[in-house]
């Protein structure tokens, strides 16, 4: 995808393909629970097994068809640890898109969301510093498509850029022990640049109905709604990144990171700060279940280094330190029943390799 | 009281990123020298000397309407990020391959990003299916013969190799 050898001819081939992966392992020093970085995931590392590559590899292949230059096809499938512990490949993105005019464009089929800053590039490890976007935040609102429309508006004011984009549709998502559907799902997303500076807003909401895959019961619709607000600023030689979501449902939950970087040659080191609070009520009379599930809170202080030693390809290298409140377990699963770890700090080392082609 | 600090941290970094880029960008390399032309014929065009101070120009097609252009509006143009000229005439990009000096040192002066940054860039773009990467010639003299002849076009070449079929309309 990336072109390795000139064209000699200025006309682009119809057909392009390509693909990104990540491969790698990380280490939890903790023992009594499984760190994992998306809630659709049954294990991670840590008790399951103290080094795992279960958080860390993936790979996708991605073609594009131009039939016109109105025309064009996006298709994606995607190999990665699934919620029913295979790697099983999936069709991540498959969609037609009619452009209007290079500046308006919509599409129809399985739309990216582009919920966070690199939502819609999540699973491209290339593309940003760390070994995962951060995970306290991007778990939070991790459906990453809809199937449906979605309609695209880019214009310049002076020197300023903003794309504004609409999508609405539905999805279906899988996790180890229930299936959840959710239907009018909308949202508006806005990216405005200038000059280094990146703003994004984002604004979304979906109803939604769990089923378990156990007893084939179905829950109730509930609504969810997400709000988002980033930015970024990058001259070049260093970087700052800040990101901060509020979603409710039953509950209401933020959730915010901070992360700045250096670039020196080819190295890149970074920090990261990331938390999500205890979610409050917005209903009465809340059961058990969902007070544990709303005092669920941690933060990550992270630390890491990218190493950029061939082209198309990068090193990294990440220490997490990862603290649990006082009052919950964090985000970690497969805790044995009764065993608490409230207020316990454990950390995980992770070691990737992400490639384009 | 933690959900309003962590809306002020964005809303923050956004202030300071207004009242940082109301000063000048500053470009990576420190080194700022007035540009220095080889004489014409001195040496041949296809085997850079070892020290070359390769100077990189914007060129449109000296058929175009387009007189002039900022680094910021090139950038833009090289990133995808718009697909027309500032007077609304369509803009066609045409890049060095990757790994020759001229386009390193093009991407660090006027788009601010370095060979590892722009891979990043394109993947995220690309995989997003939000655009495509310019399309490539083999070198200077091939550059400017495709922007010579396609009033549409922009590309950057040696100040070495401009002559009368194209103009330069940016000089890092």
């Amino acid at each position: 995808m990336i072109p390795a050898t000139p064209a000699l001819a200025p006309e682009q081939s119809m057909f392009k393909f390509g693909g990104f992966g990540t491969l790698g392992v990380s280490h939890s020093s903790l023992n009594q629970g499984d760190y994992v970085v998306d809630s659709s995931m049954p294990k991670g590392v840590g008790r399951s097994n103290e080094w795992s590559i279960r958080n860390n590899t993936r790979v996708t292949a991605h073609a594009i068809a131009n039939f016109t230059p109105q025309v064009s096809a996006m298709f994606q499938v995607d190999s990665e640890y699934r919620s029913d512990g295979s790697y099983r490949p999936e069709v991540e993105w498959l969609n037609v898109k009619y452009a209007f005019t290079p500046n308006i464009y919509m599409r129809v089929g399985r739309v990216p969301l582009p919920s966070f800053m690199d939502s819609e590039n999540r699973d491209v490890g290339h593309s940003y510093v760390w070994v995962n976007p951060p995970v306290d935040v991007y778990r939070q609102l991790s459906i990453p498509s809809a199937d449906g429309i979605d309609a695209v508006y880019r214009s310049e004011i002076g020197e300023a850029g903003n794309t504004v984009k609409a999508i609405y549709g539905t999805n279906t998502e899988k996790s180890s022990d229930s299936v959840s559907t959710s239907r009018d799902m909308w949202g508006i997303f806005d990216t405005f640049e200038y000059g280094f500076a990146t703003f994004h807003v984002s604004y979304q909401q979906r109803r939604s109905s769990s089923q378990s895959l156990a007893t084939g019961v179905s829950g109730a619709w509930s609504n969810y709604s997400d709000l988002s607000v980033g930015a970024s600023y990058d001259p070049g030689n260093w970087f700052i990144i800040s990101e901060w979501v509020q979603h409710r449902s039953s509950t209401k939950v933020d959730a915010m990171y901070f992360s700045g970087g250096y670039r020196l040659d080819k190295f890149t080191p970074y920090f990261l700060y990331s938390q999500n609070s205890a979610g409050s009520f917005l209903t009465d009379s809340p059961s058990l279940a969902a007070i544990d599930r709303a005092n669920r809170s941690q933060s990550t202080t992270g630390m890491g280094l990218r190493w950029d030693f061939m082209r198309n390809y990068d090193f990294k290298i990440q220490y997490d330190l990862v603290k649990l409140s006082d009052n919950s377990n964090g985000y970690l699963i497969n805790v044995p029943t009764g065993v608490t770890l409230y207020g316990s700090r454990f950390h995980v080392i992770s070691a990737v390799v992400d490639f384009v082609f | 009281m933690f959900f309003r600090c962590c809306l002020i941290l964005p809303l923050l970094l956004a202030v300071t990123a207004f009242a940082a880029n109301t000063q000048a960008p500053i470009p990576p390399t420190a080194n700022v020298q007035p540009p220095i032309s080889p004489p014409v014929n001195a040496q041949p065009q296809n085997a850079p000397p070892a020290n070359a101070q390769s100077n990189v120009v914007v060129v449109v097609s000296s058929k175009s309407a387009v007189k002039s252009l900022s680094a910021e509006q090139t950038s833009k143009i090289f990133l995808g990020k718009v697909v027309t000229f500032p007077n609304g005439q369509a803009a066609v990009p045409i890049d060095l391959p990757e790994g020759n000096t001229v386009r390193d040192e093009f991407y660090a002066k006027v788009v601010h990003k370095n060979p590892s940054q722009l891979t990043a860039y394109w993947a995220k773009v690309i995989f997003t299916g939000d655009g495509r990467p310019p399309s490539l010639q083999t070198d200077s003299m091939a550059v400017r013969k495709a922007v010579a002849h396609n009033p549409n076009a922009i590309g950057y070449i040696e100040k070495s190799a401009v002559n009368r079929s194209v103009r330069i309309v940016l000089e890092p």
